[in-house]
């Protein structure tokens, strides 16, 4: 289409207006503080349940200068496609963007594109959190792109009466003397899932995805070495750890479900398994599970303080300021007063997300009774929980981490629960996809 | 104010209109205008809007899928069409082309048959007609995510109703979300469940323009209700029985919903093996978990001409189905129509005659 002179003109003359418009309409809501008469809106993008709506009242009623919108998406795959989409369009994005771990990865990739909180004042609060969350939320050129929020250390579930049943001891410390303690290893946790298995007929955990998951992250180095290159095909640590999880899985100590659905959480009330995955965030999924399923606190799961293998981490989110943001400012301030010490405990009460600021996993307000202790077996989870997260190491995530573990082991740890792979055939079909999907991409 | 000797109203009155014909009026110009232009006008709406999402997003998919495009960093490289060759040697994109042909078969076959006899049953004299026409169209009425859901828990392996039936009767439980064949079937099962009844109706509709004229002479002539359904309502039908397969197909192959949501939690979108891995679903995939923009546009193109070529086979194939019943029709009413007269010329009976008569009013109805 050719232009002519007059819709040139025309399109000059718009221009020139629109540009007037947008100068005067940001000098109006201005870059300098809000008032209470003329506030600044931030908007703030979260999912699931994070605990935050109490918060956002209160600091508006702290800050009259400042009005919150915040969206509440319903889950973390679905705020990674509304990111995603937003990022990959360059506009949409809120002021403050709550980030999971799970796709911290692909946030990294465009890293630039978040306002390096240094530039305000996180220098002077980074202390607050334990250190691999922070590490996490730095990037390759030292930029702190996040706030952390929740953090995910990893314990295990148990139902002391399916134990109990089986001969074996049911009682917290006992179960965590059983599995190894502190030197709990994965060959523990198999050899007992043996004698569970002899004694009752039944599988011992539900599937091996979660397994799989953090045996990887546990790792002081996952599918890529600390420098950032892929390092799976030949990487005996991994190739062994596949090995332990095929052997359970043949011995039939996966009870092979369906993750996340778990027959709507039958699975959790029949029986079917007597383990669990629990990462903080985790102890919410259960009880919500297992009230689906038509069971309550009688059904006797409990929390015990070991893991096997040592300590891992498995989720948790970070806030994070998008240079879209036309307030970076105010939306960082906001993003720090969020993960203080003291909103993270209100968080923690509302939506049972574990601090990772130090000095909240030690509060009272964690550490106490709630309805999630009651739950577990009067099982004291804020305190076990902080005893879980030392230890853990930030572990380098690249690129195709995500896809790595969705979609080149994912099929394979389904064959391995399915019996329709030995373990060598299943890891061979998985370094196939890896050469498919991420190598050869 | 007063030195004004002549008003501009009056001298632009000045010059004579010499001949109506010659020059028309405004108005008349207007009038003309309106019935030659107005048409496109009030067409325009829907072909600006049509280009704005429609034509564009066609046309900038294209250009995207020249290029090496991370969904994140953006464009990269200008690779010309090594994406789409990448995507031909690719095995998970035949494989989502395969998902994709078998659930439509599994559902468009099943389903049309379904649809025509529906139709046909409420083409008879019901009782209470509205209410089982509305009925065929509920489940049409369902958001495709709720059938979804529902038919995701009826299918469970483990914990579903059809497995603990199979099972309750002593049968094998069936594994519908991680093999293949099986999986197709539970999901070509939802599909029929949403669209059969809305095809009835559109069918249904059709059926009703049939003149009842036509029946009633074939009825007369001796013809039974399946040979008047065979012979007179689906030739008759025929334009929209078309519409419907076309339809059909290009939903067919464009089904994303319900393998997606089948198995919501499936690491691998499409089942864990991608058994039933659609293109679309494949597309997705590409697209916001493999972030490979560029590849997921040819897909998307890709898909666009397969699409376009299943609907010119599909014409094609329902013009022909249509003619050479026609012809074989023709042949046959030929054949026994000289039959009948010469048995006429040796012993003149009623009876054939009969036949005679209703052979030719057959041959005038094809």
């Amino acid at each position: 289409m050719k232009l002519s002179r007059r819709t040139k003109v025309a399109a000059a003359v718009a221009a020139t207006a629109s540009f007037a418009l947008l100068a005067t309409g940001c000098s109006a809501s201005g870059s300098d503080a809000g008032t209470s008469s003329n506030p600044i809106t931030l908007t703030v993008t979260t999912f699931g349940t994070m605990g935050f709506d109490k918060l956002y009242s209160q600091y508006e009623k702290e800050h009259p200068g400042i009005k919150i919108k915040a969206t509440n998406i319903d889950t973390g795959d679905n705020a990674l496609t509304d990111w995603q989409t937003k990022e990959a369009a360059g506009s949409g994005l809120p002021d403050v963007q709550a980030v999971e771990e799970g796709w911290l990865s692909k946030v990294m990739q465009v890293s630039d594109q978040f306002n390096d909180l240094k530039d305000y004042g996180a220098n002077d609060i980074k202390s607050r959190w334990v250190d691999w969350k922070l590490k996490q939320a730095t990037d390759k050129s030292g930029r702190i792109i996040g706030y952390g929020t929740d953090i995910g250390p990893e314990g295990l579930c148990y139902n002391g009466k399916l134990f109990a049943a089986a001969g074996l001891p049911s009682d917290r410390d006992s179960v965590a003397k059983l599995f190894g303690g502190d030197n709990a290893t994965w060959d523990d946790f198999f050899k007992v899932g043996e004698q569970y298995k002899a004694a009752t007929g039944k599988a011992f955990y539900d599937q091996s995805g979660f397994i799989w998951n953090a045996m990887v992250n546990q790792q002081p180095e996952g599918y890529y070495t600390k420098d950032g290159k892929l390092n799976i095909e030949n990487n005996s640590d991994l190739k062994a750890l596949w090995s332990k999880l095929a052997g359970g899985a043949a011995a039939g100590l996966s009870s092979n479900q369906t993750q996340w659905d778990w027959g709507k959480g039958k699975a959790f009330t029949d029986g079917s398994f007597a383990t669990f995955v629990c990462p903080g965030w985790m102890l919410g999924v259960v009880q919500g599970q297992v009230k689906a399923g038509g069971g309550d606190a009688s059904t006797g799961w409990d929390f015990a303080n070991v893991f096997p293998g040592g300590a891992a981490n498995w989720g948790g989110s970070f806030l994070t300021v998008p240079k879209q943001s036309k307030h970076p400012k105010e939306a960082a301030a906001l993003a720090a007063w969020l993960t203080t010490a003291k909103s993270q405990v209100s968080t923690f009460q509302a939506a049972g997300t574990f601090p990772s600021v130090t000095e909240a996993q030690s509060d009272p307000g964690v550490t106490g009774d709630s309805d999630l202790t009651k739950f577990f077996n009067n099982a004291p989870v804020g305190k076990i929980l902080a005893e879980r997260a030392k230890g853990v190491v930030a572990q380098y995530k690249g690129p195709d981490d995500s896809v790595i573990q969705s979609q080149v082991f994912g099929p394979s740890v389904q064959q391995l629960d399915s019996g329709k792979a030995n373990g060598d055939q299943a890891w061979a079909n998985a370094m196939t996809l890896l050469n498919q999907l991420v190598v050869n991409k | 104010m007063t030195t004004v000797t002549r008003s501009p109203e009056a001298a632009r009155a000045t010059p004579p209109r010499d001949s109506e014909d010659r020059a028309l009026t405004f108005k008349q110009k207007l009038s003309r205008f309106d019935v030659k232009a107005s048409p496109y006008l009030y067409i325009a709406p829907f072909f600006v809007l049509f280009a704005l999402v429609g034509l564009f997003p066609l046309i900038y998919t294209f250009v995207v899928s020249l290029n090496n495009w991370n969904l994140l960093t953006g464009p990269g490289q200008w690779v010309g069409f090594a994406n789409y060759v990448t995507e031909l040697k690719d095995p998970f994109f035949w494989n989502s082309l395969f998902n994709t042909v078998s659930i439509f078969l599994l559902s468009a076959i099943p389903q049309l048959i379904a649809a025509v006899f529906i139709a046909a049953m409420l083409d008879q004299n019901l009782r209470a007609k509205t209410f089982w026409r509305m009925s065929v169209l509920l489940p049409y009425v369902v958001t495709p995510v709720a059938v979804t859901l529902i038919f995701s828990s009826a299918f469970d392996e483990k914990y579903g109703l059809i497995n603990n039936i199979l099972q309750s009767v002593g049968l094998h439980p069936v594994m519908w979300k991680t093999e293949t064949f099986p999986s197709h079937v539970a999901i070509a099962t939802m599909v029929n469940w949403r669209w059969t009844g809305y095809n009835a109706l559109i069918l249904l509709a059709a059926m009703q323009a049939v003149p009842r004229d036509i029946h009633e002479s074939a009825a007369l002539d001796g013809a039974g209700s399946f040979r008047r359904f065979f012979s007179i309502t689906l030739p008759s039908i025929r334009p929209t029985m078309i519409f419907v397969i076309i339809t059909a197909t290009i939903g067919g192959l464009q089904i994303f919903t319900e393998p997606k949501l089948f198995n919501p939690s499936s690491a691998v979108p499409g089942g864990p093996q991608r058994q039933y891995q659609t293109t679309v679903l494949y597309l997705w995939d590409m697209a916001f978990n493999r972030q490979n923009f560029g590849r997921a546009s040819a897909i998307a193109w890709m898909l666009f001409l397969i699409i376009v070529a299943f609907g010119v086979l599909n014409f094609l194939i329902s013009r022909r189905i249509a003619s050479t019943e026609a012809r074989v029709h023709r042949s046959r009413t030929a054949k026994r129509l000289a039959r009948s007269r010469a048995a006429a010329a040796s012993t003149s009976t009623s009876a054939e005659g009969a036949l005679a008569l209703a052979a030719a009013s057959e041959e005038k109805n094809v």
